[in-house]
């Protein structure tokens, strides 16, 4: 349809940021917002819930445990699943993804471009309802090591959710296994699988940067800290390169199928 | 390069001056079968695609996009394969049947992110696409409040706004209302006249007959006919039809009929409540009708065509 007589040179949104675009103005519709806000109050719930638990003598150590377990163990994944599955799994189902994928847009670009948008959604809500969670449990000092472990946590997992979007249409069913079963059953009992898990890193990233972790938080073999975020990096680079391979290699054979 | 046996050339099912080829395509889903040892191709022009719901239309498209890879054969856009390289999506558009449409974008929005993804820079063309298909109107509206047929639209004019030199349709005047439609097959004519290949799918002959001079015909994922469009209807108009006709005295009628010479056969349907004429000369019988009811007293209630779906052509054809 272009006529090249009344041509006039505009600089298009290039490829991988029209992606991104898209991705935050199409992929998150209203009701997926609320589950996400839903998903950060249960994490100001757990801040709370904190200042029940008086076996500890500091308000830090009490919201460190509430938080291992309630926050980077459950609100995280539920709240990155919602919206991994959001940028790439229900857009697949719904049989709209061929928008994108049936341009000349480079595989890559468009992985990135929906995983970035993904990760600046939780960037956005989970993070910082983890740190205000801090917050409301008394312990601010939780605040900084709680917004870079939920980050680093979720952005992670919204990588891996994407690659088990590009993988099977049945995302989140696949995506609960992977955090409960996986990650939770069998990442507490072997060290191998927890090395490799958002949970169990994004809990490490916290801990290790706590002024005055509690002992029981700290596992054996699991890098702490910064190393822990190294290691979430490596997780998140690989699951990119997984969706990558698999988006290219996808049957999208519409919403009725 | 191509991947059809160039000594097929003359075969209806393979156009002259091909860019899209399709060689001895298999899909199947799980143990379905959708398209079954497929080899056509398809040129500059309009280029029908006719079938029943499930003769595989669908797939095809699918396939010949490279939404979808093919279990067996080949198929080339431009002589290359649109499942691996990507640059050929460049030069193709689908507009799919589903009406399902991203959520919370305007009809501008979506039509200026397609234009972006095909980086097209031309500032007025996806107002211009939205022009082409009567939406500019409605451009700032969000298109999951659309109705079907302003879906169809919109997505069509997402396609248009890349310049695509092949340009696949599947089911295009589905909720478009009569003068959408015929807006819409003239500008498919128009775009087939530019010397685009354009593929448009329907189950419904008059519709496909209107815009496309070439037909192919689908039946249980096969090739069961392929030709122009006079070539189509001619095997239509010259197998057996049955028409039920409806009056207020069937038995004066239908003796009256018995002595037309395009009347085969006539039986009184007692589950119709009404006579179902067997005739090889449908326009005949249709011209002779109205005067000999008037002559025999009898008041007509209702004529109606009980084989003209496809289902039943396409029956015959493959017979």
């Amino acid at each position: 349809m272009t006529d090249s007589a009344r041509v006039v040179s505009r600089r298009p949104r290039s490829r991988f940021v029209a992606v991104f675009v898209y991705t935050l103005q199409s992929c998150i519709p209203p009701k997926r917002w609320i589950a996400v806000l839903l998903a950060c109050g249960g994490a100001l719930l757990f801040g709370l819930l904190a200042h029940a638990v008086d076996n500890f003598p500091t308000a830090e150590q009490a919201f460190a445990n509430v938080a291992a377990e309630g926050i980077f163990s459950l609100v995280v994944p539920i709240a990155a699943l919602i919206i991994g599955d959001a940028v790439m799994g229900a857009e697949v189902r719904a049989g709209t993804f061929h928008f994108t994928w049936l341009s000349p847009t480079p595989i890559w670009q468009i992985v990135l471009g929906r995983w970035l948008g993904g990760s600046l959604v939780a960037l956005v809500t989970i993070a910082p309802a983890t740190a205000l969670a801090a917050v409301v449990a008394g312990a601010p000092s939780a605040a900084g090591p709680a917004y870079l472990a939920a980050a680093v946590g979720s952005v992670s997992y919204v990588a891996i959710f994407i690659a088990i979007g590009c993988i099977t249409r049945r995302t989140a069913v696949w995506s609960l296994a992977i955090v409960f079963l996986v990650e939770r059953l069998l990442g507490a009992a072997l060290t191998g699988i927890a090395q490799l898990s958002p949970t169990w890193e994004s809990r490490a990233i916290f801990v290790g940067y706590l002024d005055d972790p509690p002992t029981r938080l700290i596992r054996e073999g699991i890098p702490q800290g910064g190393a822990a975020v190294v290691r979430l990096l490596i997780v998140t680079i690989v699951a990119l390169v997984v969706a990558n391979w698999r988006m290219g290699h996808m049957r999208l054979s519409g919403a009725a199928d | 390069m191509t991947v059809v046996d160039t000594s097929v050339l003359g075969d209806p099912a393979f156009a002259v001056d091909a860019t899209v080829e399709m060689a001895d395509v298999s899909v199947w889903f799980g143990a379905k079968v959708a398209l079954s040892d497929l080899s056509c191709s398809f040129g500059p022009g309009v280029t029908g695609l006719l079938g029943p719901n499930g003769a595989g239309k669908t797939t095809l498209m699918r396939a010949m996009t490279g939404l979808i890879g093919v279990n067996q054969g080949a198929v080339r856009v431009e002589g290359r394969d649109p499942r691996r390289d990507r640059k050929v999506h460049g030069r193709m558009a689908l507009v799919p049947e589903d009406e399902s449409v991203p959520a919370g974008l305007t009809a501008r929005q979506l039509v200026r992110y397609t234009a972006d993804l095909y980086r097209i820079f031309d500032p007025d063309a996806p107002d211009r696409a939205l022009q082409s298909v009567a939406m500019l109107d409605v451009a700032d509206r969000r298109v999951d409040g659309f109705s079907k047929g302003m879906r169809q639209r919109t997505k069509i004019a997402a396609a248009l706004v890349t310049d695509p030199q092949v340009l696949v349709l599947d089911e295009p005047l589905n909720g478009a209302d009569p003068v959408q439609r015929l807006h819409l097959i003239e500008l498919f004519k128009q775009l087939g006249a530019d010397g685009r290949t354009v593929i448009v799918s329907s189950h419904v002959l008059n519709e496909v007959e209107r815009m496309a001079e070439r037909v192919i015909v689908l039946m249980h994922g096969r090739l069961a006919a392929a030709g122009g469009r006079h070539a189509i209807r001619d095997a239509m108009d010259d197998r057996p039809r049955h028409v039920l006709v409806r009056s207020d005295d069937d038995r004066r009628l239908g003796a009256a009929l018995i002595g037309l010479s395009s009347v085969a056969g006539v039986t009184i349907d007692t589950t119709r409540d009404g006579l179902v004429i067997q005739t090889m000369h449908a326009r005949d019988l249709a011209t002779a009708l109205p005067r000999l009811a008037r002559d025999a007293s009898v008041r007509v209630l209702e004529v109606r065509a009980l084989d003209d779906s496809l289902e039943s052509l396409f029956r015959e054809l493959v017979r």
